[in-house]
């Protein structure tokens, strides 16, 4: 095991009951501490899959996970602590308002008190929705809730932060300030994983890169060096040079 | 204990914003109690509560006239109106629905009775040898008596014959009283014992199986309607609890608490012991509404019996039972609709096949052997135990552990059921 290594991963295969082939199929990767990690693919791929067996959703059919030292298999409780996870979906509660959702998902990580309010203040002022903390999440536009779904992931500090297609459907000022956010947290210590089906954002955006297809992973590395091994201009070429331009559901 | 009391916290603030879902759980089984209670009165009251009106035109001017009208007015179930009317009008009348029943006794109905009984007599005496009266008129004794009984077209069977099996008692008792005075009389004996009045030589004597020292209860429309719509509606609270399991699936929150540190046993709890407090405060309301809403309406006080802890403990278990259903319902459907459908739809089935709507003993067998089976007949049974029959904690534990019991049983299929769902 790496000691610069946030997530080493060998081996992982996952099987679906009645389904042949698998969504996961025998992939290994390496995730260096502190970098922003684009897991990349087209629908049906397998990076949501991966993500939720890292995130424990799931569980594995075969191979091993470490995050940050910690098994997968045996530390889960350990890993729960220090990971964060912004799902695609808006997963808050509507009828809350934001400061009241942000309130029991700090709960859930054991925060409390001052400290609690001090960190929902102070991410709510980042993102811009200071002002909005005791209005009902309901009544929030598209590129609001992805800001206030963004704070609910790292508002405990996480120290990995694991990202589904979070600036979907957002707005282009939105988008901005969430990828600005996260690479101040990535500066503040924070590994990223991120999926994207926007290559041009990925490609500003991942210091690493993996493209995964039928469940392996068929490139990986610094986007620019991918790029240019394979002979493309940009992420957007390479991916669909790798992937095929045949559509997927 | 701080993810506990937060999910609480949560769930509670969640459920308060959800007008649709308050009304659901408090106003609809408030206003059900209070609508069954009203409507079910008249059945559930006694018949000496309930007078029929009756119309007796009485043509006799003897006994057997004066006879049926006491015996009608001492069986205290009907209000009895004289008129002095022809049988068309009587039948009119009845057919109108002013009156459901109507008797008419002919004219010198007692002087055909006493004249049929004292030539049956001399016949009888004849054919034994005690007398040789030759005043035997055959044509006499096939004289008819009728007396004329009408009824409403709604009248039920049973109270058809209920009627005229008490109004065949009466005269039969005036028949033998004419019987034994005329053979009395041809015997020659005295005429002291020939004024005697026949006494009834069995008796019935009503004891009431439950033994407080309180006054008698009885299963009127309030001790049933009260306890047992409380049990419904807390058995509703399926609809919202599943509705929110299937939500926070769907909205992903679902995912998020699963992404987070500690057991998602300790967000269930959450969400149990809200759900399970909501129930409590429905059934604390709906006992209220029986105790102080109710009496205002003209319809008896809910009698709640001696032990408040045991009523305490039906109510707890019952509210487990409830929510416990509701997670497994909520787990097993994928969609709010399917839930709310198969929630609703299978509530109603067990409260129906519970008693809620009409007492299990009027229940075909079959019928009360699947009651058996029903959550909501465990629950009833036990308030009908503390409310009617003055039992305690010991006496309905059996129901209790039942109710518990369907509880771990539905959390256990959950539990299983996301498990092989979430691998």
């Amino acid at each position: 095991m790496s000691i610069s290594a946030a997530i080493e991963v060998k081996n992982l295969v996952k099987k679906y009951t009645d389904v042949a082939i698998p969504a996961v199929d025998n992939i290994s990767f390496t995730i260096e501490k502190g970098s922003i990690f684009g897991l990349l693919g087209p629908n049906g791929a397998g990076k949501t899959t991966t993500i939720s067996i890292l995130c424990g959703l799931k569980k594995a059919t075969s191979g091993e996970a470490t995050i940050l030292g910690l098994s997968l298999k045996k530390q889960i409780s350990e890993i729960k602590q220090i990971i964060g996870v912004v799902p695609q979906e808006i997963a808050l509660y509507p009828t809350l308002t934001a400061y009241e959702n942000l309130r029991y998902i700090g709960n859930m990580y054991g925060l409390r008190g001052k400290n609690l309010t001090t960190k929902i203040q102070e991410n709510l002022e980042v993102v811009g929705l200071a002002s909005h903390a005791n209005h009902r999440v309901e009544t929030f536009s598209g590129g609001m809730k992805r800001r206030i779904n963004l704070v609910a992931g790292i508002l405990h500090t996480p120290k990995v932060l694991f990202l589904d297609e979070p600036t979907v459907g957002v707005d282009v000022q939105s988008r901005n300030l969430i990828t600005e956010h996260l690479h101040l947290l990535n500066k503040q210590g924070c590994t990223i994983i991120y999926t994207s089906h926007l290559m041009e954002e990925a490609e500003n955006l991942c210091s690493a890169i993996a493209v995964i297809d039928h469940g392996q992973i068929i490139a990986s590395g610094e986007p620019k060096t991918v790029i240019k091994e394979h002979g493309s201009e940009n992420l957007e070429q390479l991916f669909l040079k790798l992937t095929g331009k045949t559509l997927r559901d | 204990m701080l993810r506990l009391y937060s999910t609480i916290q949560k769930e509670m603030l969640i459920l308060l914003r959800d007008k649709g879902g308050l009304i659901i759980m408090f106003i609809m089984p408030m206003a059900m109690i209070t609508l069954m209670a009203l409507i079910q009165d008249a059945p559930f009251r006694d018949y000496q509560e309930l007078k029929i009106p009756l119309l007796m035109v009485n043509n006799d001017k003897g006994n057997l006239g004066s006879t049926i009208d006491s015996g009608l007015y001492q069986s205290k179930i009907f209000e009895i109106t004289k008129l002095p009317l022809s049988r068309d009008e009587v039948k009119q009348k009845v057919k109108s629905g002013e009156f459901n029943i109507a008797i008419i006794i002919p004219e010198n109905a007692s002087d055909l009775l006493n004249s049929k009984v004292s030539h049956f007599v001399t016949k009888k005496l004849n054919e034994a040898g005690l007398s040789d009266s030759s005043e035997i008129d055959e044509s006499k004794l096939a004289a008819d008596l009728s007396l004329e009984i009408l009824f409403s077209p709604d009248t039920k069977k049973s109270f058809k014959s209920s009627i005229l099996s008490s109004l065949k008692q009466s005269t039969s008792k005036i028949e033998t009283q004419t019987l034994l005075e005329l053979f009395n009389k041809e015997l020659k004996q005295s005429d002291n014992g020939g004024n005697e009045k026949m006494k009834d030589f069995v008796n019935f004597k009503e004891i009431n199986t439950v033994e407080t020292d309180e006054e008698v209860l009885k299963l009127n429309s309030v001790q049933h309607n009260v306890p047992a719509w409380t049990i419904f509606g807390m058995f509703f609270i399926v609809i919202s609890m599943s509705g929110s399991i299937i939500k926070e699936r769907d909205e992903g929150s679902y995912t998020r608490i699963l992404t987070m540190p500690g057991s998602y046993i300790t967000v269930l709890l959450g969400k149990i012991s809200a759900y399970l407090l909501i129930c409590l405060i429905q059934c604390v309301l709906m006992l209220m509404v029986g105790l102080y809403i109710l009496p205002q309406m003209g319809l008896p006080v809910l009698i709640i019996g001696n032990s408040m802890i045991a009523v305490c403990v039906v109510a707890v278990s019952a509210g487990l039972a409830a929510t416990g259903y509701g997670i497994l319902v909520g787990t097993i459907f994928k969609t709010h609709q399917q839930a709310s459908t198969f929630g609703a739809v299978s509530v109603v089935i067990l409260a129906a096949l519970g008693g809620i709507w009409v007492p299990v003993f009027v229940m075909p067998e079959y019928l009360r052997i699947m009651s058996e089976f029903s959550p909501l007949y465990w629950g009833l049974s036990a308030f009908h135990n503390l409310f009617l029959s003055g039992g305690n904690l010991s006496t309905i534990l059996p129901h209790v552990f039942k109710l518990l019991a369907f509880c771990f049983i539905n959390l256990g299929i959950a539990y299983f059921f996301n498990q092989k769902h979430h691998k």
